[in-house]
């Protein structure tokens, strides 16, 4: 499903004519399974967010390639990737990033009206969805209207609405409590089960990294051999 | 994304916006009704001094001489195209007095081809066209200056310019027979000849005021009799008695031009309604080019602040637009959208402009006049038919689109600059 071959990517940092040079990824390679659910764990400035924003299309890595579903993504152009994203990926972020002027009904909607589905049909899926992950109540409420839970629930709907193989979370859980974070993980292996959803997921908390299939260990830009264990 | 999705998506940000929004649209709006303002008064004045020429003269009548005081020759003229019809008309050297009982006239003759004259559309006020020799058609103000003599003094005493004639003949002259001589200006006595003429009709009223008409129009088999009697009386040849003039008459206006420039080529001087006209509409051309110019202007300023909103609007929603990106927007779709609300801000302002402008041109062709009738004096105003600002639907189109596209682009950079932003910068953007 992905395969991420020899990735290195190196950062300048500092003032203009004193840059210093940053390698923050140094030859990754690894491959996710179609129906996985990985865990990125390691240390702050590992370099786990670079690498989940070069496999997404969100940067372009110094070297390497990447093939996601078949089809390298470093070369593409950004108009390709946008849509690239559209069709296969989902994110779900650590704040969230719901529209704010949006209600959580037109915050999932939204990735249907990019493809240009016409509004008969975006009404019902989008209500499908909201039955599933428990939002119906609270469909016509703002974010600023929202628990934190809800605002990551309406965010993973906004997330699986288009029915994408992949999707990808940057510490799903960083912003909620104990509590609503089980529910949400619950949540993740449900659609994993029941949709078949592979998922790949950033974190330093290692409850979320234990519902993985797969973990990996970042350290200094590194894939840490020897940590790829399969935990369930 | 469907296009009711497009416009749904920007329609929500102009709402969530409203002030700024308004604010914008308002000097789009003053800038679009300001050009369009301006130039309406090279419109009106154009159309104004057109409508003064139109009315002026026989709209479809070309003027031709030769350069060389040949012949002109009719014959290949009448061949051109549209021609309807080509008068002759003869002047003479010389007064001709019209008797009828106790009262006379001293007038001008002309002489002239009846058949002619009634294709080139000659207008009667009463009567009609000629059809034996010695009938003849006389000028509109022809009764009203057969005076008689005591009439004839009456009217040198008054020097007022405005003052109503005095006298006059009353009755119609149709069917009356005046008797007709001829006097050189050289001479205090006419000529013992005599002849008699049967009026049969009248010209038209003149269309210009101050213009008396007091000719007779004799029929041109005239021409060589005349000759006669004059030298006859005068005992020379006047080479100069006989002056001719040739007006070609075309079927309608629309033909005038084309009428003009193959009689051009024919080498011709030609002097015709379209050669006024387009000496007019050249310099017009070049005015309402001017006053377009300092009008986009306005437009320009107006445009500043379009852009200001719209860069505002991007830095505002940087973290919106790196969300849009990141879910999978493209930044052709991005760029769409902030072009939409610009050019959505240049049509409404253009909208209120057009409508605006019509309010202020019409106010100002009813309230103008009575200022200016005012300041010059009631009477002097009345004939005149001034259009101070005319808007034609070519200057809406022409402001419609310099103030679209200005909005446009002016909306452009900011566009360009939301299609930029970087999704990673934008996602770590403080909520
Ligand atoms: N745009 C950038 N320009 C320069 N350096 C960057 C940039 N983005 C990240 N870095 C550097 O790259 C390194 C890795 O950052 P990254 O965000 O990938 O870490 P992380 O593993 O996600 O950390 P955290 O767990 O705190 O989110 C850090 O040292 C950071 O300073
Ligand atoms: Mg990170």
């Amino acid at each position: 499903m992905i395969q991420v071959q020899n990735v290195n990517h190196t950062f300048l940092i500092g003032k203009k004519g004193k840059e210093k040079k940053v390698p923050v990824l140094k030859g990754l390679t690894f491959e996710v399974e179609k129906g996985e659910v990985v865990a990125i764990v390691g240390k702050s400035g590992s370099g786990k967010s670079t690498l989940l924003h070069t496999i997404a299309g969100f940067m372009s890595p110094e070297q390497g390639s990447i093939i996601v579903n078949g089809q390298e993504t470093v070369h593409l152009n950004e108009t390709e990737r946008a849509k690239f994203r559209l069709n296969n990926f989902g994110f779900i972020f650590q704040n969230f990033q719901l529209m704010p002027r949006l209600t959580a009904f037109e915050n999932i909607e939204l990735p249907l009206k990019l493809k240009g589905i016409a509004a008969k049909k975006r009404k019902t899926s989008v209500q499908l969805l909201l039955k599933k992950v428990g939002l119906e109540e609270v469909a016509d409420h703002y974010p600023n209207e929202l628990s934190g839970g809800q605002q990551q629930r309406v965010s993973i709907a906004r997330a699986l609405i288009t029915n994408p193989p992949i999707l990808f979370a940057d510490e799903p859980t960083g912003s909620l409590d104990s509590e609503t974070e089980q529910d949400i993980l619950l949540l993740i292996q449900d659609l994993n089960q029941t949709m078949g959803v592979t998922f790949v997921i950033i974190t330093h908390d290692e409850e979320v990294a234990n519902i993985a299939h797969r973990k990996f260990r970042m350290h200094d830009g590194e894939l840490v051999k020897g940590d790829t264990s399969n935990v369930i | 994304m469907l296009f009711k999705d497009q416009v749904d998506f920007v329609s929500q940000h102009i709402k969530k916006n409203k002030l700024r929004v308004f604010m914008t649209v308002l000097a789009a709006t003053m800038g679009c009704a300001f050009l369009i303002v301006l130039a309406s008064i090279g419109f009106g004045i154009q159309d104004t001094m057109r409508k003064e020429i139109l009315e002026d003269q026989a709209i479809t009548e070309v003027e031709v001489y030769t350069n060389n005081g040949e012949a002109l020759d009719i014959s290949q003229i009448s061949e051109v195209e549209h021609v309807n019809a080509i008068v002759h008309r003869t002047s003479m050297d010389i007064m001709a007095v019209s008797q009828l009982d106790e009262r006379s006239l001293e007038g001008n003759m002309l002489l002239t081809n009846f058949v002619e004259e009634e294709k080139s559309n000659l207008q009667l006020s009463e009567g009609r066209m000629p059809t034996k020799e010695n009938e003849i058609v006389v000028g509109y103000q022809f009764a009203e200056n057969l005076l008689t003599d005591a009439e004839r003094k009456e009217m040198e005493k008054i020097t007022e310019e405005d003052a109503e004639p005095i006298g006059g003949y009353k009755e119609s002259l149709i069917g009356k027979t005046i008797s007709m001589s001829m006097q050189s200006y050289e001479m205090d006595e006419a000529f013992p000849e005599k002849w008699d003429f049967t009026i049969v009709g009248v010209t038209e009223k003149p269309a210009r005021d101050w213009f008396v008409d007091t000719n007779m129009l004799v029929d041109e088999s005239w021409k060589d009799k005349f000759q006669e009697v004059y030298e006859a009386n005068a005992g020379n040849e006047n080479p100069d008695l006989f002056y001719s003039s040739t007006k070609i008459y075309t079927s309608s206006l629309e033909h005038v031009k084309s009428v003009t420039e193959e009689l051009k080529e024919m080498g011709y001087s030609v002097y015709s309604v379209s050669e006024q006209l387009e000496q007019l509409d050249v310099f017009f051309m070049a005015f309402k080019i001017g006053l377009i110019f300092v009008g986009t202007i306005a437009v320009l300023i107006a445009s500043i602040g379009i852009f200001n909103t719209m860069t505002m609007a991007v830095t505002e929603r940087t973290r919106e637009i790196g969300v849009m990106k990141a879910i999978g927007a493209s930044p052709k779709l991005i760029q769409r959208l902030f072009l939409m609300e610009s050019a959505w801000i240049g049509i409404i302002g253009t909208v209120l402009a057009v409508i605006i402008s019509y309010a202020v041109s019409f106010l100002a062709n009813w309230i103008l006049p009575m200022v200016v009738g005012a300041a010059l004096g009631e009477d002097e105003f009345q004939d005149l038919s001034m259009t101070f600002s005319l808007i034609p639907w070519q200057l809406v189109v022409i402001a419609s689109v310099i103030s679209i596209s200005v909005a446009m682009i002016s909306g452009w950079r900011p566009a360009r600059k939301a299609t930029k932003i970087d999704v990673i910068h934008a996602l770590r953007q403080e909520l």
